[in-house]
């Protein structure tokens, strides 16, 4: 329905989003270690010539530096951009998008991407080394920085995906030709894989099983560390990391059996086929449980679903134990007349203005034609008012409720139920 | 003094739900009505009445609402059983399979929920709760669940505001 296309739509706007992701990358500097350190990276990976200058200038040297520190990862990745600028900046168009940005803010001080970053620069593991080869880097956890600087220049396309994976640019870089011939499924977007076919999708998925399992075990226990983030970039750095390619098609494998709904995976979560399903799941059911919050009356500040489902179970009670009275008391109520529809509707809407000049109206005009029962004024409402007294003038002092009623009860009374119809008919100048 | 009321009034959209469930409500009380003696006075009678019209309430209601929503279908899918449970006995085919198919929906839905996990939502069978308050909510999954709530919880409110009118004007003579 709806929601995939606003899905759809939302990423689209976090792609075209990314080109501002570098700049307001770049000034979230002195943001916590972390988020600093996302930050440079990301931005680096947008638009290299936005790096700070700090970063960039430090050229490797930080890189010892900053692994002791946690700034490690940003600074290296943010050199690395240097070297990768003349490749990326088709790519920084697309895969961050806002994600960048956003969860630049919101990243708490989490050590486990601290850890992240410095493994950029760290190709010297053999298994990242292989990964690097066909993918951008999944994020290496602990691998010792000093070592990495050794390798990095050789493994500059290496940790260049490294850093593409926090700006999911590298494995744009790398898989650029594939992409490119799938359309460049832009960042991540499974959108343009989604409909390529499911078999393309699984032999890929296939093909990067091994290199997606050890990504994924690294991301699994980035994940254990850390704390859910909603950031985004973290998620597309992790899909992008474990090769495009692979996560894409397991992300859109899932999203295949949404029919077509785009899941990113957000920074910070596992990229597991399951769990992005389950994420969606559960965005839909939260989103929907806002819905429900809305309607059901006095629920405004119940956080929590197993409460706010408990409300909306009374509620839902409450209504249908109401109409159940209702309907007894229908049961017991004889029925006179013909009930003219316009009568139950316009009662509504004459309860909700002060309608007291109509009411007047038509009570005098009834009052002649019409004899009311004395027990109107005193709000009770006994039997048909076929009784011969008549009223001369109405008291102005009655209240809205009994007009109504005696509205109503002229209605009731006419023994001309057509005339019931024609409510302004009653307004006749008799008076 | 003659005053255009119908001027001050506004005439009630045709085509809302309250609309068409008053209009529904309406003609089928009247049919109870006729139906039956006036001045029902016995119990039984008047319980009888009751159940009637609380039955008229729900497929006027589930009427209205039309094959659009998961709930109206099966509320109007449950009336019309209850009604030909004299055929259905007979034509077995069309009843009984149907019931067999919403039942193995039932339980692969139910089974697929177990299966994922379903931790997040009803920690202590409140979403059981309501997909039994719910009608036609066994087979659904918790999401459309919830998305079924909120527009039967609408519409209740609507069938409470109209009835309660309804009882208003009864009462008021």
């Amino acid at each position: 329905m709806g929601s995939n296309e606003n899905e759809d739509m939302e990423f689209q706007h976090r792609n075209e989003g990314s080109l501002n992701c570098p700049s307001s990358g770049m000034s979230t500097n002195p943001l916590p270690d972390k988020v600093s350190r996302m930050t440079m990276s990301s931005g680096s990976m947008f638009k290299p010539s936005n790096a700070p200058d700090h970063f960039f200038g430090s050229g490797w040297d930080p890189l010892v530096s900053l692994s002791q520190s946690d700034n490690f990862g940003g600074s290296s990745v943010a050199s690395q951009s240097d070297f990768t600028n003349p490749r990326y900046p088709p790519i920084a168009m697309e895969t961050q998008g806002m994600s960048s940005t956003s969860h630049l803010v919101q990243y708490p001080s989490d050590s486990s991407y601290v850890e992240m970053v410095p493994k950029l620069p760290c190709f010297g593991s053999g298994s990242f080394s292989e990964m690097v080869g066909s993918f951008g880097l999944p994020e290496c956890a602990g691998i010792s920085n000093p070592g990495c600087v050794a390798n990095y220049n050789p493994n500059r396309d290496g940790g260049i995906d490294r850093t593409s994976t926090m700006g999911a640019q590298s494995n744009d870089d790398r898989q650029i030709s594939e992409e490119g011939v799938l359309g460049s499924s832009p960042n991540g977007k499974r959108r343009k894989r989604v409909p390529e076919s499911s078999p393309i999708k699984n032999a890929e998925g296939e093909s990067n099983k091994d290199m997606s399992g050890e990504s994924s075990d690294y991301l699994k226990e980035q994940d254990e560390k850390k704390t859910k983030l909603e950031e985004n970039t973290a998620a597309n750095l992790r899909g992008k990391q474990a090769g495009k390619q692979t996560k894409d098609t397991s992300q859109s494998g899932d999203a295949g059996k949404d029919s077509y709904i785009h899941v990113r995976a957000r920074r910070g979560q596992a990229t597991n086929s399951h769990s992005l399903a389950e994420r969606v799941r559960r965005e839909k059911i939260s989103e929907r449980m806002r819905l429900l919050q809305e309607l059901v009356p006095g629920c405004n500040k119940i956080t929590g679903k197993a409460v706010m489902l408990d409300e909306i179970i009374n509620y839902v009670q409450s209504l249908q134990q109401q109409v159940e009275f209702l309907s007894m008391k229908l049961a017991t109520v004889n029925p006179e007349v013909n009930i003219d529809i316009e009568r139950i509707l316009s009662k509504d809407i004459m309860n909700s203005r002060n309608g007291g000049g109509a009411i007047f109206g038509f009570s005098a005009g009834m009052n002649s034609p019409h004899p009311y029962p004395h027990g109107i004024f005193q709000g009770t409402l006994p039997t048909m008012p076929n009784t011969a007294q008549q009223f001369p003038s109405l008291p102005q002092t009655v209240m809205d409720n009994e007009l109504q009623g005696l509205f109503h009860m002229g209605f009731d009374s006419s023994s001309n139920i057509d005339s019931l119809g024609q409510t302004t008919s009653l307004l006749k100048p008799a008076l | 003094m003659s005053m255009n009321s119908r001027s001050l009034l506004l005439s009630p959209n045709p085509n809302s739900l309250k609309y068409r469930f008053t209009n529904g409500l309406l003609s089928a009380l009247s049919r109870i009505n006729r139906k039956q003696s006036q001045q029902p006075r016995s119990a039984r009678e008047i319980r009888k009445r009751h159940r009637l019209i609380k039955a008229a309430a729900y497929g006027s209601m589930a009427s209205s609402v039309g094959n659009r929503r998961a709930w109206s279908r099966a509320l109007l899918w449950k009336i019309r059983n209850q009604t030909r449970r004299g055929y259905a006995a007979r034509r077995n085919i069309t009843s009984s399979s149907r019931q067999l198919s919403m039942k193995k929906r039932i339980c692969d839905l139910q089974k697929g929920d177990q299966s994922k996990n379903r931790v997040e939502v009803g920690g202590m069978g409140q979403v059981d709760k309501l997909r039994r308050l719910v009608p036609g909510g066994q087979i659904m999954d918790t999401c459309s669940l919830l998305e079924e709530t909120a527009h039967y919880m609408k519409c209740l409110v609507t069938q409470v505001k109209v009835m309660t009118s309804i009882v208003e004007i009864y009462s008021l003579p």
